[in-house]
């Protein structure tokens, strides 16, 4: 299941809805991405997520389907914030099922790292500085080209 | 205050820290190589004659923090516990930025480490890119921040005139998807979104279709430069585009009532 919403997200109860009436899932990871008060600049106060919407769903339907063909998984929940967040406020929730937990690890960490070079998603960072848009990371496409292969499209 | 590296003779020497209390001591540091767009994009694309640029001047930058100590004389040699190096190509300014950050529990500061690894960097970079771009300028070499040590906390100032690249709080997190073109005969509706939206000023544009030299990705960026010159900025740098929601390319062709939107890099997450 994926989501991109204003609202703010329970990683808790989004996790036990994954699970509720299942037993045969094994393991279960979740990560939660949260803002933080320093990026680029110090004293960052805020910051406003765009999306291009539609694109951004079925971009990250593609990972999730992606993942899905890569690690036996039992379950998928995306959620990803956008609109004005501020520091703390948690901004993107992976939770990845599976029987075992080394897919369950590394689906999560995989759709994590396509999300962050492939969906349509742009932060701009209010600081007491001034407002900007965050630039790409090259440290982010490292991550991600860990799970490429030669014949992967790269966006 | 005085220069502690200078004794009460007036000579150099080396400060005596034993007797300092050990603390957790960080420093970052940061400046830039300003080059052509021609090499920045020769640099991303990894297509310049010594290979991976980047990861070059990042190990150089490393080993630079560690060696400080051999190179400006009255230094210490320290044992660092981290020392990272960072690059952020800027196509708008056509430059790469490196940050450095030292950090180690110890008696001195690491800044002096920190700005060394900053500027072995960008020496690195000139060499790795000099057989293309004998021009490449390294400049603003500073300290950025440093924590811990007697002297306290430092931050730099940034002058608020080079601070704001973008001002105001932008548009919510949204962009209107408009369903139909707007004119009757065959055209294209295009989009621009996120900080390309408020450098070029515009968010949506409609064009016949016939406007473009030809029917793909590159007619149209040809017809909008047509249009108006500040288009042109859809062709430098890293702008991505889909069409119809789908990534696309300057070959990608383009049909009746197309949506086609224009962005940067995406930085989600």
């Amino acid at each position: 299941m994926i989501r991109v919403q204003d609202a703010p997200f329970d990683a808790g109860d989004e996790q036990q809805q994954l699970l509720a009436g299942r037993s045969d899932i094994g393991a279960v990871v979740s990560f939660t991405g949260l803002v933080r008060d320093f990026n680029e600049r110090p004293d960052v106060t805020a910051l406003t997520l765009e999306h291009y919407p539609g694109m951004t769903e079925a971009a990250l339907g593609e990972i999730v389907t992606q993942a899905e063909a890569r690690w036996p998984l039992q379950g998928v929940r995306v959620i990803h914030r956008v609109g004005r967040l501020t520091p703390g406020d948690p901004i993107v929730l992976v939770v990845v099922a599976s029987a075992h937990r080394r897919a369950a690890f590394e689906a999560c960490d995989f759709i994590m790292d396509y999300l962050k070079t492939r969906a349509p998603f742009w932060k701009k960072e209010h600081s007491i500085t001034g407002d900007y848009w965050v630039a790409e990371r090259e440290s982010d496409y490292r991550d991600a080209s860990r799970w490429e292969s030669e014949n992967d499209e790269i966006p | 205050m005085s220069l502690t590296h200078l004794n009460t003779r007036g000579e150099a020497h080396m400060v005596d820290v034993a007797d300092k209390p050990e603390s957790r001591r960080e420093a970052t540091a940061s400046g830039h190589i300003q080059m052509k767009p021609e090499t920045l994009a020769l640099l991303s694309e990894g297509g310049l004659p010594k290979g991976d640029v980047l990861a070059t001047a990042r190990i150089a930058g490393i080993q630079a923090a560690k060696r400080t100590h051999e190179l400006i004389p009255l230094c210490h040699a320290l044992p660092l516990s981290k020392v990272s190096v960072d690059f952020h190509l800027d196509e708008q300014n056509s430059r790469v930025e490196v940050v450095a950050t030292c950090r180690l529990n110890g008696r001195t500061g690491v800044e002096m480490e920190a700005l060394t690894a900053v500027s072995v960097a960008c020496l690195t970079l000139y060499d790795m890119c000099k057989a293309v771009d004998k021009d490449m300028e390294i400049g603003a070499i500073h300290l950025d921040a440093k924590q811990g040590g007697k002297s306290g906390d430092y931050r730099r100032q940034v002058a608020p005139a080079t601070a704001p690249i973008v001002t105001g709080e932008g548009a919510a997190g949204q962009v209107s998807v408009g369903s139909r073109c707007d004119i009757d005969s065959p055209c294209v509706r295009v989009k621009f979104l996120a900080e390309l939206r408020e450098r070029l000023g515009i968010s949506d544009v409609t064009l016949p279709l016939d406007s473009l030299p030809s029917t793909d990705v590159g007619g149209l960026k040809s017809a909008l430069v047509k249009r108006d010159s500040r288009f042109a900025r859809l062709s430098e740098g890293r702008v991505l585009c889909a069409v119809n929601q789908v990534m696309a390319l300057d070959a990608t062709p383009i049909t009746n009532d197309d949506e086609v939107a224009f962005f940067p890099p995406v930085t989600g997450g």
